[in-house]
């Protein structure tokens, strides 16, 4: 709608009609009055768009018909006709409000570019209010949405099963979720703008999480990582999180961390292991059966040979029978050995020893009976490697069941023209890694053989193994963190070396 | 004249019970202690019977049971197996053998079961040799 409405005020008649003639021509709509009171009556009654009046009338003059006008609504445009020389009153009619002024005597283009900018100014006026009110509904609706939203992530950081933790800039706890309040045995309200990552995390992480928000700018992202989490109550609870440095334009803007109560999935693990082993060990039953079968053999022969050199009082059938007896007792022995530590949880016996040590020991277990096969074995020791903190039962064990392998491995061995040789070394390699190395040059394995290596039941030797021996070695060295290699080839020998962490077997706690 | 078994075993806690037993019942006793060498000593020795074990690093008791019993001139030596491994799990690895590679190889006359009395073997070897 355009502002077409024109009320005319001026007390000469004349001049009033003859305004009114014009503007109609130019296709206004015009309203009339002689006076000030009146033209305010008309103004209240009519309204108009635009008010053109004289200023100088009996009675209410234009400037307080102006005053009037602008106190109803101070947006209507007022257009004021002044004599000639009356500045003043046109300056305060200005002051007041007045959109514009015309000279009498007026002409028609100067009321029509008066007009015409009065109504330019009411049309932008409309418009900004239009824009002004869509801002306001516009505004609304977008705060809404940003409610809304926030409010679901709210709910979503609520609800989540993982513990959600944020820090600001400077380090303040700003998010606390409710799976976190459970972890931590602590509640949001108690921590939540209250404490500072040193209130909450350990030293270390700490230590972590600032080197992270400070260096790397760029990739703030943490892999997940394990962890034992101590809580204020007292719990030791097994955890995994991962975290993310937030930036903003490159500005650093706090850090958010996940974690997951691994608590359950240790269980079930624990739980797996067990079961895996009651497995292996029940699979190896039928091995064992054989190798049971095989000490009876001994056990039985050997004691009819000792019957017959009685009877005879033949002393070498009685020694041999003799040897046979003892050797199926040891037998019994190892095999008793190997159940019991596969089958039940041994927990390690850490202390420090040192892994020269052990292999002195282990060579004066074997020496004299590999020389009386003809092997000989030789050892390399670093004399820098220093002591480690392990299970010496279970380092000396694994290590002598190596050993043992491999002297088999040289008895094995179809070729007979060779100098069977057995070298032990130890040395800390490039990852510092403790190694104890066992080299053969005996029989060496196929390809298929070294894959079932650490199967149960599986035994390269015939009816002399129980199937159990790397098995147990494994299990062992798995529970000191470290692993076994297997370097081999038929005909040429194998190697064997065991590797310990260097760094857990000097810092493990020892229990 | 004293008759020769030979014995193929690599145990040798085995073999000293039946080289005991056979001297007890005045035999003369030869021993190998694998498919290799039990097969050198029958070819040099030619014995009146030979007590085989399955199991046995280098040419097992199965190969050497088939090679004696498809050797026309060693196929009239008796064998008794003498193993740990059961009749079965025997019969299966041969029946596997015998569709390899075609043609049926005689069941053995005798098999025993470790592990066994004396009395058990010395009956088996005196049937096979009166």
């Amino acid at each position: 709608m355009t502002a077409n409405k024109i009320l005319i005020v001026d007390d000469e008649e004349i001049i009033v009609r003859l305004l009114s003639m014009s503007l109609r021509s130019d296709g206004y709509e015009t309203v009339t009055a002689n006076s000030g009171e009146q033209g305010l009556a008309v103004f209240k009654s009519e309204s108009p768009d635009i008010v053109v009046t004289d200023i100088k009338m009996p009675g209410m003059d234009g400037l307080e018909l102006l005053k009037q006008i602008k106190e109803i609504d101070p947006e209507k445009e007022v257009i004021i006709v002044t004599g000639h020389g009356d500045i003043d009153s046109t300056i305060t009619a200005l002051q007041r409000g007045a959109s514009d002024f015309i000279n009498k005597p007026v002409r028609d283009e100067a009321l029509a570019i008066a007009l015409e900018r009065a109504k330019a100014k009411i049309a932008i006026r409309k418009k900004l209010e239009e824009y002004t009110e869509n801002l306001e509904i516009k505004i609304a609706e977008a705060t809404e949405e940003i409610r809304r939203k926030s409010n679901f992530q709210r709910l979503l950081i609520k609800s989540s099963n993982d513990a959600i933790v944020a820090f600001n800039h400077d380090w303040k706890v700003v998010v606390f979720n409710p799976a976190a309040a459970r972890m931590f045995g602590e509640t949001a309200k108690d921590v939540r703008n209250k404490m500072t990552i040193d209130d909450l995390y350990s030293p270390e992480i700490v230590k972590i999480f600032k080197h992270q928000a400070t260096t790397e700018i760029e990739r703030g992202t943490f892999p997940w990582k394990e962890h034992i989490l101590h809580t204020k109550d007292d719990r030791q609870i097994p955890i995994r999180y991962a975290s993310n440095v937030l930036h903003e334009q490159g500005e650093f803007m706090g850090t958010v961390t996940f974690f997951q109560d691994l608590t359950e999935i240790k269980r079930l693990e624990k739980e797996l292991v067990q079961s895996e082993r009651l497995a292996a060990v029940g699979q190896t039953v039928s091995g064992l059966a054989h190798y049971v079968k095989n000490i009876l053999i001994g056990l039985k022969g050997g004691s009819y040979v000792v019957d017959v050199g009685i009877q005879k009082n033949n002393t070498e059938k009685f020694k041999t029978g003799w040897e046979t007896i003892k050797r199926n007792i040891k037998r019994v022995g190892d095999l008793t050995q190997d159940l019991l530590t596969y089958s039940k949880e041994r927990e390690p016996e850490f202390e420090v020893c040192s892994p020269n040590d052990i292999v002195e020991e282990v060579i004066d277990l074997v020496i004299d009976m590999a020389g009386l096969k003809g092997i000989l074995v030789s050892k390399e020791l670093d004399p820098d490697i220093g002591d480690i903190i392990a299970d010496f039962q279970t380092i000396h064990r694994s290590l002598l069941n190596l050993v043992t392998n491999a002297i088999d491995a040289c008895l094995e061995d179809e070729d007979t023209s060779k100098k069977h040789e057995i070298k032990i070394k130890t040395y800390k390699d490039k990852n510092d890694y403790v190694c104890f190395e066992v080299k053969d040059n005996g029989c060496g394995m196929d390809k298929k053989t070294q894959r079932q290596l650490f199967n149960p039941m599986f035994s390269s030797k015939g009816g002399k193994g129980t199937g159990l021996g790397l098995l147990v070695t494994g299990k062992l060295i798995e529970e000191h963190k470290g692993i076994i290699e297997t370097q081999t080839s038929p005909g040429d020998g194998s190697t064997f070396t065991i590797k310990l962490p260097y760094e857990r077997s000097n810092t493990v706690e020892i229990n | 004249m004293s008759k020769k078994v030979l014995v193929v075993d690599d145990d040798p806690d085995v073999r000293s019970f039946v080289v005991t037993v056979l001297e007890e019942n005045q035999y003369i006793p030869l021993v190998a202690q694998d498919g290799v060498e039990g097969f050198e000593m029958i070819e040099k020795q030619k014995p009146d019977l030979v007590i085989l074990d399955v199991l046995m690093p280098r040419g097992s008791g199965i190969r050497l049971y088939r090679k004696l019993k498809t050797d026309e001139t060693l196929n009239q030596i008796p064998i008794i197996m003498f193993t740990g491994i059961a009749l079965r799990s025997f019969l299966k690895s041969q029946k596997a053998l015998d569709e390899f590679n075609g043609g049926e190889i005689p069941r053995p006359d005798i098999y025993l079961e470790k592990p066994v009395e004396p009395e058990e073997l010395v009956a088996a070897i005196k049937k096979k040799l009166g």
